[in-house]
C-alpha cells in the first residue's frame, strides 16, 4: 500500500470541510468530487453556486456530493463577518472584509478563520503569492512563528531510512533566502508538520557541507546559529546540526563524523536545507535520479492549514494534497 | 483628506505596527533598513490602511514601496 493509500484511509476516519475557491477549475472539481465521493473529505465550492452546479452537471459530476458557499449569500456571509471579527488577532474590519469577500479565495479563508472549513485549497489558478499574501492577511501566522514556508514529502524506492522510504524535506518551495531565524522556525514547524501527518517522532537535521564545525565560513555559521535559535526555542524536539547530508541519514556515517550524542544523526526523517538553492536542487535530485515521487508542498507556519497546489498538478496529485491537508487539519482539530 | 493629513495618519499606524515613535519616521524612512522589513508588518500595514482609510493597497504593491513616501504616494493614488 502507497504513502497516499494509507493517507487516505486515514482521511476517512475523520473528514474534514475542505474549502475550494476554484471549484469552477474542471480538475480542481474532479479532485474534490472524487475526494469526496470517497468519503476522505467534505467539499465546498466557493463562488457562484447555481453556475457551480451547473457546471458539475456538465461534467458528470452530481452536483449533490458538494456543498456550496455563495459569494452572494447575504445571510452566510454576515455570519462569517460576525465570527471572524470576534476573534482576537484579525486585522480586517467589516467593510474591508466585505470587499476583499468578492474574492472566492478570501471568501474561502475567512470562512475557514471562522470555523465554518477547516482547509482552504487552492493555487490551479491563483498564483503561490496570492495564496500566501491572502493566508497571512486572514489566517495569520502561528504565534512564535516568523515565516511562512513549506515541506515535501518524498517516496523514495529502496532507500532504507528511519522512516522506510519516506522522508521529509523542506523548505524547497517558499523561503528564498531563510535568516537564521527563519530557518529554526521552518525547522520548528517542519516538526509539527510530519507528527501532524505521519504521527513520526521528528528527527530534523540542518543540512550543510560541514558538520559540526568540520568546515568553516558565513554559510555554516548561518546555519549553526538556526540550530541553536531552534533549540532554544523548542528543547522538546530533536532538532540537531549541523550536518552534512550523510551524516544525517546513514548511521554508518553518523558514526564516524558525529562524535557526540545525536538523537538526529544518521537516522534524521527531515531535512533542512539552507537555502532554496539547495532545496529546489535537492528536491530535484531525490525525484530524478532516486526516483522518488515528491508530494507536496504543505504549507506550513498558518494558524490553520491552507493548501497551494502546483498550477500544472494533474488531478492525482491533487488528491493526495487535498488529502495530506485534510489530515492535518483533523490532527490540528485534536 | 489633504496630503500632511494622509501623511500623518500614515506616520501614526506605522508607529503604531513597527513600534517606533513618530519622531523618528519621515518620508524618506525605508521599510527594509529602517525599520527592518518585517512582510508580517506589512500585512499588517495594509490592513490598517484598509481599514482606516478604506483604500485597498495590494500587498504585492506595498511590499514593492522602498519608503514610507513611496507608499504614501501610493495611497493618495487610490484614495
Amino acid at each position: 500500500m502507497s504513502i497516499l493509500e494509507k493517507l487516505s484511509l486515514k482521511a476517512k476516519e475523520h473528514p474534514m470541510r475542505v474549502a475550494f475557491p476554484e471549484g469552477e477549475n474542471e480538475k480542481m472539481m474532479q479532485a474534490a468530487y472524487e475526494c469526496a465521493e470517497e468519503g476522505a473529505i467534505f467539499a465546498v465550492l466557493v463562488g457562484d453556486s447555481e453556475k457551480l452546479r451547473a457546471l458539475a452537471s456538465e461534467r458528470g459530476l452530481d452536483p449533490e456530493k458538494f456543498g456550496y458557499a455563495d459569494l452572494q449569500d447575504e445571510s452566510l456571509i454576515a455570519d462569517i463577518i460576525a465570527k471572524y471579527t470576534a476573534l482576537p488577532d484579525t486585522r480586517l474590519k467589516e467593510k474591508a472584509l466585505r470587499r476583499r469577500m468578492a474574492d472566492p479565495l478570501y471568501f474561502a479563508m475567512v470562512m475557514q478563520a471562522a470555523g465554518e472549513a477547516d482547509v482552504t485549497f487552492a493555487g490551479i489558478n491563483y498564483t503561490t503569492e496570492d495564496v500566501l499574501l491572502a493566508g497571512q492577511m486572514i489566517i495569520g501566522l502561528k504565534e512564535g512563528i516568523s515565516t511562512v514556508s513549506s515541506i515535501g514529502l518524498c517516496e523514495i524506492p529502496g532507500f532504507a531510512g528511519s522512516e522506510g522510504e519516506l522522508l521529509a524535506v523542506g523548505d524547497s518551495a517558499v523561503c528564498a533566502n531563510p535568516t537564521e531565524e527563519q530557518l529554526a522556525d521552518i525547522a520548528i514547524s517542519a516538526c509539527e508538520t510530519v507528527k501532524e501527518l505521519l504521527d513520526w517522532e521528528p528527527r530534523c537535521a540542518f543540512i550543510s557541507y560541514s558538520t559540526l564545525g568540520s568546515g568553516q565560513g558565513p554559510l555554516i555559521d548561518k546555519v549553526s546559529a538556526a540550530v541553536r535559535i531552534a533549540q532554544e526555542k523548542r528543547p522538546d524536539l530533536a532538532l540537531d546540526g549541523e550536518f552534512q547530508l550523510d551524516a544525517a541519514i546513514v548511521p554508518a556515517v553518523a558514526a564516524k563524523k558525529v562524535k557526540r550524542e545525536s538523537a538526529v544523526a544518521g537516522r534524521a526523517n527531515i531535512l533542512i536545507w539552507p537555502d532554496l538553492n539547495v532545496g529546489n536542487a535537492g528536491v530535484k535530485l531525490i525525484q530524478i535520479l532516486g526516483h522518488a515521487d515528491a508530494y507536496g508542498p504543505l504549507l506550513q507556519g498558518f494558524r490553520k492549514i491552507i493548501c497551494d497546489c502546483s498550477r500544472s498538478a494533474p488531478v492525482s496529485e491533487l488528491k493526495g494534497n487535498i488529502i495530506m491537508s485534510a489530515i492535518r487539519a483533523a490532527r490540528k482539530g485534536e | 483628506m489633504d496630503r500632511k493629513e494622509l501623511e500623518s495618519q500614515i506616520f501614526e499606524m506605522i508607529s503604531q505596527l513597527y513600534k517606533k515613535d513618530v519622531s523618528e519616521l519621515s518620508l524618506d524612512t525605508t521599510f527594509a533598513d529602517d525599520l527592518g522589513g518585517a512582510s508580517v508588518l506589512m500585512v499588517g500595514l495594509v490592513s490598517e490602511i484598509e481599514n482606516e482609510l478604506d483604500v485597498m493597497i495590494q500587498l504585492q504593491d506595498a511590499a514593492a514601496c522602498e519608503t514610507i513616501g513611496d507608499l504614501v504616494d501610493k495611497v493618495e493614488e487610490e484614495l
